[in-house]
């Protein structure tokens, strides 16, 4: 089973992110599960989007304790917390400006850091950044399949939706040059 | 591409209750929002402006107001949904007794939410099981797919039986959960919903009253009546149940026991830690150890001989209650204590409180904990394990 963590603030669109994610997998064949937790139940408070992904139907409901992806809608969520879910073999893709250096002293992680702001303004998509950090983080999982995603983000978006396939190419390009070999 | 079958949509706990409603074709549906039962509302109104619901929605001030409006709406001989959480269904409390006592047939959908204070929005009990003295029919979902096939039964048993009836699923970790979920033909739930037909109603053409005031003897018939009704439910949703299993594949019961046949320690709770339990008992059997769950899917009316049967001759049960109630502690443990009192061959029962508040609670906590009490002495409060 996969296990999946998408950390945000709520309104950025972590849930979303979850959600469209699932669909992919599911698109694909396998069973899903993904539900999302928030505190606050307003804008700007953490919300944890968690996705399990399976060849067979999933009937554990719980927290996921150690996920294989983790998703980090910013980059001050990006603490010593959240990465008790992680351990040094996942994959951490975090939306930033910062350089890859700038989170070393996080510990013996895989981080990846995606300037999700600014492949979202080159694509017209002002600061909605979950299509480009999709593209990222499915660039990294390499799963679930980059076709079938891009149709899944085409499918959905409610509004400018060839800008937000632009913007999820582009990020998935950009960390595969970048970070394909991490 | 897709391997999965065409029937099936990804859809949240939450959203599989609406399209459940939608089904139903309730004539009323009275709602008032509250995290996390919301999107419940939401996809209902969405359903309606979209013209797919010819349902009348009324969105009044409040919950006390809503299941007003509900048991009105019922005793014309509407057929009649609401959804409600927590907070709103403790203010409800009232009028929840008001339904049973009038034998209105509403169908209400709770996502159980810890109570404030202080304030929460996490998986727990306490909010529906501190209405157990209502006389509600209380079920408890453990998935998306359960809700859904849960509330169309529903209509049938509470329309048969003039009892309204609560099904319960836990915030999150159902409420919020997208996953496949099989959504119905309208013409086979049609065809198991017959359409509701009360003996009494009210009827400007009729004169008659409803909840006028009575003597004590009358009152008190009512309370027998309501008993006997009781005593039917079980019997019926067990009907119901395998008849829905016979047009759609997925029969349910009010117990389900899951690896229990020859099992030395059964689990036994409700809701979405089922599913949590099943990892546990498959891994416990792995290692050697005979263990089994007991599903509680039907609370209220209690199942008691259902529940004496499937316990009788297992050396221990564990039960694990997410709620808590102050002074006597885990409600289902209580429950069980009660129904295997004086029972030949009754098993050893341990209480254990957990995922109060909606603690996380793990594959790995259950199994540790059966390890644990299997060899554990009783103690007779519930413990804390968290």
């Amino acid at each position: 089973m996969r296990e999946i963590l998408i950390l945000g603030r709520g309104g950025q669109g972590a849930q979303t992110a979850g959600n469209l994610l699932a669909r992919a997998f599911f698109e694909q064949g396998q069973y899903v599960q993904t539900f999302a937790t928030y505190g606050g139940a307003r804008r700007g408070t953490p919300v944890v989007s968690s996705l399990r992904a399976d060849d067979k139907p999933i009937r554990v409901r719980s927290n996921i304790e150690l996920a294989s992806g983790l998703l980090c809608f910013d980059d001050s969520l990006l603490d010593a917390n959240f990465l008790r879910s992680a351990n040094k073999d996942s994959i951490i893709v975090v939306n930033t400006s910062k350089p890859h250096a700038a989170f070393a002293g996080l510990g013996d992680f895989r981080i990846v850091p995606v300037d999700g702001k600014a492949i979202a303004r080159r694509n017209d998509m002002g600061k909605v950044v979950n299509s480009a950090l999709l593209g990222a983080f499915v660039a990294m999982l390499k799963q679930p399949d980059f076709e079938i995603m891009c149709d899944v983000i085409k499918e959905t978006a409610p509004a400018k939706k060839s800008e937000n396939v632009a913007s999820c190419k582009d990020a998935y390009d950009a960390t595969l040059k970048n970070f394909g070999g991490v | 591409m897709n391997k999965m079958p065409n029937s099936l949509q990804l859809l949240s706990g939450n959203h599989a209750v609406s399209w459940a409603a939608r089904l139903c074709k309730p004539d009323v549906a009275p709602l008032y929002p509250i995290t996390p039962q919301t999107p419940i509302l939401e996809k209902i109104t969405e359903f309606h402006a979209a013209g797919a619901m010819k349902t009348e929605l009324l969105t009044p001030e409040s919950e006390h107001s809503a299941m007003s409006a509900c048991i009105s709406a019922s005793l014309t001989g509407a057929r009649v949904f609401t959804a409600t959480s927590s907070q709103g269904l403790l203010l409800m409390h009232e009028l929840l007794h008001y339904a049973v006592g009038a034998r209105t047939a509403i169908v209400m959908f709770n996502v159980n939410r810890t109570p404030a204070s202080p304030w929460g929005f996490w998986p727990d009990q306490l909010d529906s099981l501190a209405q157990r003295d209502t006389g509600w029919i209380q079920l408890y979902s453990e998935t998306p797919q359960e809700s859904l096939d849960t509330v169309i039964q529903s209509f049938v048993l509470s329309e048969k039986l003039n009892l309204p009836c609560m099904i319960n699923h836990d915030a999150f970790y159902v409420s919020h959960s997208v996953e496949p979920v099989d959504v119905p033909d309208q013409g086979l739930v049609d065809g198991f919903l017959p359409p509701f037909a009360p003996e009494h109603m009210l009827d400007t053409n009729v004169g008659s009253s409803f909840g006028a005031p009575i003597d004590q003897a009358t009152w008190n018939r009512s309370r027998k009546e309501m008993a006997a009704a009781n005593d039917l439910v079980c019997d019926e949703i067990t009907k119901i149940g395998r008849e829905w299993g016979a047009l759609t594949g997925r029969s349910y019961e009010p117990l389900e026991k899951y690896r229990c046949d020859d099992a030395e320690v059964v689990v036994v709770t409700m809701g979405s830690m089922c599913g949590t339990a099943r990892e546990a008992i498959d891994d416990l059997r792995n290692q050697g150890i005979q263990a089994g769950l007991l599903k509680v899917r039907l609370f209220r009316p209690l199942p008691k001989q259902a529940l004496q049967d499937a316990l009788r001759g297992i050396p221990c049960a564990i039960v694990l209650d997410r709620n808590y109630s102050p002074g006597t502690g885990g409600i289902l443990h209580q429950e069980l204590k009660s129904v295997m009192y004086g029972q030949e061959n009754a098993p050893k029962i341990h209480g254990l409180l957990a995922g109060v508040g909606g603690l996380n609670v793990s594959a790995e906590n259950i199994r540790d904990w059966v390890k644990k009490y299997q060899k554990a002495k009783v103690e007779p409060e519930s413990q804390w394990v968290e």
